[in-house]
């Protein structure tokens, strides 16, 4: 199998549909930052096969690299949020967290 | 079938199947490292897409950050040595039906796109030429002198072309983005240091 | 010379000013409240004053060697009769050429002589700068100064006359506003009188206004709701600080330049009159008396602007000097008409200006109307007897000698403004004031009422004697009058202050065992009032005074037949001067008590009150010792318009004017017929009140109805009720029921309807605005409420909420855009 544009956007479709199935069935945060994860990931995977084999050249490499960077500080305030609802619940289950629903 | 396409096979295979895995797996530390499995072979992928160094900085920042922060984060929650939060199979089920849909909806859209048509450009831009041989590829991979250059504001790859317009690289965003990171990581330590509960 | 008078006289006329700011404001602080320096300041601001006009008299006169007094009488010696009983005194002089003399130099041909230093002063004030004007000034003044020096002598080419600006207020165009000085004899001899006068009613104040000197002044005639008497703080010190701001204002008006600055004057001493009239302002009396005196001097004050207009307008200047010069008259006096009756003026500019002659009438009888009002001629006499209701050194000061004279002096004043209709028409109104004052003084029986209708009587004999020319009879009269009303004045201040503030006649009687120096001195003022004398041997001021206005009217019905009441009246009231001046004395100082209480408290007034009436006796009886040929008329005489020696003979309107010379030749008939009047009415008197013969209550009965007329003032309060205040309150309630019907109708009409239409749209705004609102609302929220349910708060849902929209989403666009 050579590696071609389709290829790699199909591995970003799958790593992208995986990250949303992910976030839609973990009841645990941390399992659900996971799935965001993954979601970035199949994004950035798109964003580097465009910089490969279109002329968008390395505009997409720079895109891919701040949305990893991004994407660490999304990790970074997402776990402390998470630490902190813990400390507050006791739990990590998100489906608790749901004092402000309508 | 030569050895890129063989590593491009594993790596797909690996970064699917890893994806899936996370998906699958009710453990959140199995989820933590299927998600490895992952994110790693993705930046293999990257290093198979000449983007050596978005590559390099998936394996740092993901796979040697991110998840570890991960792992710290699930030792520090879990109220039992194996505590589970079941979803209902209802839902999942459920997930997994609008899942697929949303995939179909995706590679539909992929398919439909005549790529074959922008074949001429997509060739022409297959390789992202080194100028004039000034840096040794090899040495330096191949778009580490042109990021870095355009986060320093300049584009040689640009060319002539370039100089003088309004785009100029990528300076500002940078800038921003090194500020911004620093306030994640104040606001990180504040939400997330321990506060001690005032015995009323 | 004219420097140094100027530099006297704004001293004299300043310093009352400054007394008046100190003791306003120093005057309530305090201790000093109950301290009699407000008092000795006024005096000493007004006797510097004095001082100064007096020696500004003095300078005036060795200035011109007295040459007024000199070679006045050259015309009437020529003429005079040996055998005149008033003249005798006076040595027959040949004179060898007596037709120059009636041109002589030094008559006043005032606004002449003065003129080229003057007007050269007011071209170059014009130029801007006052301090410039002012050094002007000075050179002109010392350019008049050098000839008379050496002109005196030979030909007594002396300017008798100064005048020139002091300050240029404003400049507005054309229209100059200045301070400005008009001096000659008139303004000196009048400055003088008037602070003389001014001195000795301040000392004497200081003595009748003393029970003020309180913080806990009871006023017995102001009685509280709850019975008892008003308590308020003395007034001491506002007394005597209006006292001086009526003597600046008095003093302004006389030095004044220009009519305006005249009229500025006028209206601060009719402030002042109200200040001081209604000076016990918590009487309602008192209060509404000066109210009557200020809005009865509007009416004639409206007069006076209709007057400043037409000069304004036509003249286009102020100023005496320009005003007297412009107006053309012929070597025999008469103004020069035209064809169709227009006057040409010769305006002060060198232009010539057509004015008509009606107009002219116009200016005089407007000027004049303010006249009638400050100085109580009818028709609007009325105020000044209610004014009695000031304190007694205020009616000496402000309703005897001093501002009901403003009118009159005025009337001299302005008297080459003064066509001869309207003179007409100053004379007619003089004679009426006159007659019909003095008709009402024999019945009133309060003291100071007397005095008061006397005072209009005698006011009424100057503007008598100026209208039928007699230009210097009548300012004698002003003079002389004022020295003996004052005296009188403060006679009755010190009866009523011996008294214990009563002042009925009728309750009096005797007093002069109890007040000698009171009833002596009143005494002087009644015979000087009445004009008695022994010929040839003693007469008093009055005498003189009236007997040369008496004379002049004889000489003017001589000429005009037709204006015979012009003398009949005047001379019938003579003898009644007599008899209501005699019987205020024999009812208040001789005879039996009629009220015991009265007479037992009654004491004499100490001797700062007793002091002025000892000045003012002497002056009272002798200041017209002489009388046309004595110092008082000579100086007067000596500013006289240059026309009126001669007389006028048949003007435009068939009016001839009497000049000196039939005026003298008259003069001895006239005044004997006078002095039999006045000795007719003193004996009247004696015999009613001094001997008792008859019973005076018995002729009040026979002729009741004479007495209720005359007790009612001629029903003059009640015909200007009938006639002015009855009419405004009946046009009043017209209005005030087309108000109430109309006017309210359309309002309460265009309410009711506003309600109406308020209350439908209320209902419109709350059934179908509000509605719409509340539906909207009510929509909105139904919305939300349903949405709410989706907002589950868990996040997994809006995960799949996002997914599930993000596939519809694209599911459309593929549908609706196909490749």
């Amino acid at each position: 199998m050579q590696p071609s544009l389709s290829g790699y956007l199909l591995i970003g479709a799958v790593l992208f549909t995986c990250g949303v199935v992910c976030m839609a069935t973990r009841r645990n945060a941390i399992g659900v930052l996971m799935g965001v994860e993954l979601v970035l990931n199949g994004a950035n995977v798109n964003l580097v096969a465009f910089s490969r084999y279109t002329t968008l050249g390395i505009d997409g490499q720079i895109y891919s690299l701040f949305i990893i960077v991004l994407a660490a500080a999304e990790a970074a305030l997402a776990l402390a949020i998470a630490l902190n609802f813990y400390n507050n619940h006791l739990t990590i289950d998100v489906d608790k967290a749901s004092s402000l629903k309508g | 079938m030569n050895g890129e396409a063989v590593f491009f096979t594993l790596f797909t295979v690996s970064a699917c199947l890893g994806a899936l895995a996370v998906v699958v797996s009710q453990n959140v530390v199995r989820m933590a490292f299927w998600l490895i499995i992952c994110l790693g072979s993705t930046a293999g992928l990257f290093f198979l897409a000449d983007a050596d160094f978005v590559g390099a900085v998936q394996l740092l920042i993901y796979v040697g950050g991110t998840l570890v922060l991960l792992v710290f984060a699930v030792m520090l929650t879990s109220s039992g040595p194996y505590v589970k939060i079941e979803t209902s199979p209802g839902e999942v089920i459920l997930a997994g039906m609008i899942g697929l849909l949303f995939l179909f909806m995706v590679i539909a859209a992929q398919t439909g796109i005549d790529w074959e048509g922008t074949g001429s450009r997509i060739a022409e831009a297959s390789e992202i030429d080194p100028p004039d041989g000034t840096f040794d590829t090899g040495a330096e991979g191949h778009t580490l002198r042109p990021i870095g250059m355009s986060l320093l504001g300049l584009r040689p790859d640009r060319g002539a072309a370039a100089s003088g317009t309004l785009f100029t690289g990528y300076l500002l965003p940078f800038e921003i983005v090194s500020v911004h990171l620093l306030v994640v990581l104040v606001g990180a330590a504040y939400l997330a240091r321990a506060k001690r509960r005032r015995e009323a | 010379m004219g420097d140094t008078l100027k530099t006297l006289l704004m001293i004299a006329w300043l310093l009352p000013l400054f007394g008046f700011a100190v003791e306003i404001l120093w005057g309530p602080r305090g201790d000093r409240r109950t301290t009699r320096w407000p008092a000795w300041m006024a005096v000493a601001c007004i006797g510097s004053g004095f001082l100064c006009s007096l020696s500004a008299l003095l300078i005036w006169g060795s200035g011109t060697d007295w040459a007024v007094l000199q070679s006045h009488d050259s015309h009437d010696a020529g003429h005079a009769a040996p055998s005149d009983t008033h003249h005798e005194g006076v040595e027959p002089q040949e004179h060898p050429a007596h037709e120059s003399a009636q041109q002589n130099p030094i008559r006043p041909t005032a606004p002449v002589r003065a003129n080229d230093a003057a007007r050269w002063h007011l071209t170059t004030a014009a130029d801007g700068h006052a301090s410039d004007a002012h050094q002007n000034a000075h050179t002109a003044a010392g350019h008049t100064d050098s000839p008379s020096d050496s002109a005196a002598s030979s030909h007594g080419q002396v300017p008798l006359v100064y005048h020139g600006t002091i300050y240029r207020l404003a400049a507005f165009g054309s229209l100059i506003l200045s301070i400005d000085y008009y001096i000659d004899s008139l303004t000196l001899v009048m400055f003088t009188m008037v602070t003389l006068i001014a001195t000795c009613i301040h000392l004497f104040a200081i003595g009748y206004m003393s029970d003020e000197l309180t913080d806990e002044y009871v006023d017995h005639f102001v009685h509280t709701s709850d019975g008892g008497h008003l308590h308020r703080q003395g007034r001491f010190y506002r007394f005597f600080a209006f006292l001086s701001l009526f003597c600046f204002s008095m003093l302004g008006l006389v030095l004044a330049g220009n009519i305006f600055q005249v009229f500025i004057f006028w209206e601060l001493v009719g402030i002042c009159s109200y200040l001081l009239i209604g000076f016990y302002t918590e009487r309602h009396s008192a209060s509404t008396a000066a109210n009557k005196a200020f809005i009865m001097n509007r009416v004639g004050d409206f007069g006076f602007l209709i007057g400043l207009m037409v000069i304004w307008t036509w003249f286009g200047t102020f100023q005496f000097s320009d005003l007297f010069a412009s107006l053309p008259r012929d070597d025999a006096g008469r103004v020069v008409t035209g064809e169709y009756g227009e006057v040409a003026l010769a305006l002060p500019d060198g232009s010539s200006k057509q004015i008509p002659y009606t107009l002219l009438v116009v200016a005089g009888l407007g000027v004049f109307a303010g006249c009638i009002g400050k100085s109580a001629q009818f028709p609007l006499q009325t105020w000044l007897p209610d004014a009695m209701e000031g304190p007694t050194p205020v009616s000496a000061l402000v309703h005897s000698a001093t501002m009901v004279a403003a009118g009159v002096y005025l009337t001299g004043r302005f008297y080459p403004m003064f066509v001869p209709e309207v003179l007409l028409v100053i004379a007619y109104i003089g004679a009426v004031t006159l007659f019909l004052a003095a008709t009402i003084a024999v019945v009133a029986t309060d003291i100071k009422k007397v005095l008061a209708y006397s005072t209009i009587s005698q006011l009424g004999y100057m503007v008598l004697g100026l209208g039928v020319f007699g230009w210097a009879a009548g300012l004698f009269h002003l003079i002389t009058h004022a020295f003996f009303k004052s005296l009188m004045f403060l006679c009755s201040g010190s009866v009523i202050h011996g008294c214990h503030h009563e002042q009925e006649m009728t309750r009096m009687g005797g007093l002069r065992h109890r007040m000698p120096i009171t009833a002596f001195t009143m005494l002087v003022g009644v015979i000087a009032i009445a004009g008695l004398s022994i010929p040839g041997l003693i007469a008093f001021s009055g005498y003189h005074s009236k007997d040369a206005i008496v004379a002049t009217a004889l000489a003017f019905i001589q000429a005009n037949p037709g204006h015979f009441l012009l003398f009949l009246l005047p001379l019938l009231t003579a003898g009644i001067t007599a008899f209501y001046m005699f019987r205020l004395w024999f009812m208040t100082f001789a005879g039996e008590p009629r009220d015991a209480h009265v007479y037992d408290h009654a004491h004499e007034s100490p001797w700062i009150m007793t002091l002025p009436l000892l000045i003012l006796a002497p002056l009272a009886a002798f200041c017209a010792t002489g009388g046309e040929d004595g110092l008082l008329y000579r100086l007067l005489a000596g500013s006289e318009p240059n026309y009126v020696a001669a007389g006028v003979s048949s003007t435009a309107s068939g009016l001839t004017l009497p000049g000196h010379h039939a005026i003298h030749e008259v003069h001895s008939t006239a005044g004997t017929w006078a002095l039999v009047a006045a000795i007719a009415g003193t004996l009247l008197a004696w015999v009613l009140y001094g001997t008792k013969a008859v019973r005076v209550e018995d002729m009040k009965r026979q002729m009741a109805g004479l007495h209720r007329f005359l007790t009612h003032k001629w029903y003059f309060d009640e015909l200007y009720d009938a006639l002015f205040v009855q009419p405004v309150h009946q046009v009043a309630r017209f209005f005030a029921w087309i108000d109430r019907t109309l006017i309210d109708g359309i309002v309460h009409f265009a309410a009711r309807l506003t309600v109406l239409a308020s209350r439908w749209d209320r209902l419109f705004d709350e059934l179908f605005i509000d509605g719409l609102v509340n539906l909207v609302g009510r929509a909105t929220f139904s919305v939300g409420r349903s949405f709410h349910v989706v907002q589950t708060g868990r996040l997994r849902q809006y995960v799949m909420f996002i997914v599930v929209g993000v596939v519809a989403l694209f599911a459309v666009l593929f549908t609706t855009f196909p490749r």
